[in-house]
């Protein structure tokens, strides 16, 4: 879980992220408006012809995992610089969207409400 | 000169093609018969290996860690983020020619039922093993997507699942 130390150092700086509607134990004072960030990304084709055949035989493909896990973490770290840019501090109600633009190639959106808490 | 160029172009990528083929036409019988023998046997080993992790977890906390509700209900909240965890899964192109007979029959397809529920009990096995190990006591808000890796308008292409599952994390003081 390394890919994930990046955000947790985000987190650390000060923006929180819950896909709740409120933040426990915390008021929310002012409303940003709607922050998004997004990205495309795809393996290189020797990645897509391995897990062609992968897929021939079924199961996880461990390397597309690994793919949308990254984009995810990108899409989520554009989303939070954004709301750092409006002075927010944490950023509420996060949903997540994916979509196939072709094979191998996913973009991932994320997005979510920017806010400043007390 | 320069036909003599594009003939010898012409004909590498030809024996390029015919080579590309020919290993094909190989690997192809032999990995779809490798899916038939193996590939109902690792689906089981694994949907065993996932509920066994899930029993291993749950006995050690107590409880599932799991929740789909909005929070709020308990107020000695110190911290919380959001965790994630996600799985690409697909079915054999043997299981493939199965639900495609299933399919002329109609009725329920049970083998690509299997296949999915299989790759969303992996995934939230993940995130509970993701939200332990970032020290989270519990998890609420769950949601979890489900997305095709090939666009509907391919016939081609991968024939695969992302199974994709998130909440907010909650750690109490």
């Amino acid at each position: 879980m390394v890919l994930r130390n990046h955000f947790m150092v985000e987190q650390i700086q000060g923006i929180i992220v819950v896909n709740t509607e409120t933040i426990p134990g915390k008021l929310i004072t002012e409303s940003f408006g709607v922050v998004s960030g997004s990205t495309v990304r795809a393996k290189n084709i020797g990645r897509d012809i391995t897990q062609g055949l992968k897929n021939i035989m079924g199961g996880e493909l461990h390397k597309y995992t690994e793919l949308l896990e990254e984009s995810r973490k990108e899409a989520m770290s554009r989303m939070v610089s954004d709301a750092m840019a409006r002075g927010a501090n944490a950023i509420v109600n996060v949903r997540f969207a994916t979509s196939a633009v072709t094979t191998g190639a996913a973009e991932l959106f994320a997005y979510g409400t920017a806010v400043k808490i007390e | 000169m320069i036909g003599d160029l594009l003939g010898i172009l012409l004909i590498s990528f030809g024996i390029f093609a015919i080579a590309l083929t020919i290993i094909w036409a190989i690997t192809y019988p032999t990995l779809l018969i490798w899916g038939l023998i193996f590939s109902g046997k690792n689906l089981d080993a694994m949907i065993a290996n996932t509920v066994e992790r899930e029993t291993e977890i749950k006995a050690k906390i107590g409880k599932d860690p799991l929740s789909n509700i909005d929070g709020g209900y308990r107020k000695d909240v110190k911290s919380s983020g959001i965790v994630w965890a996600g799985a690409v899964y697909g079915p054999s192109h043997w299981h493939l020619f199965i639900g495609f007979l299933n399919n002329i029959v109609g009725g329920s397809v049970d083998i690509f039922q299997k296949v999915i529920s299989a790759g969303r009990a992996e995934s939230m096995q993940r995130l509970r093993e993701v939200a332990i190990n970032e020290g989270w006591d519990e998890v609420i808000n769950v949601r979890i997507d489900t997305s095709p890796m090939t666009p509907a308008s391919h016939k081609k292409g991968l024939k695969a699942v992302e199974v994709f599952a998130y909440g907010t994390g909650i750690k109490y003081s």
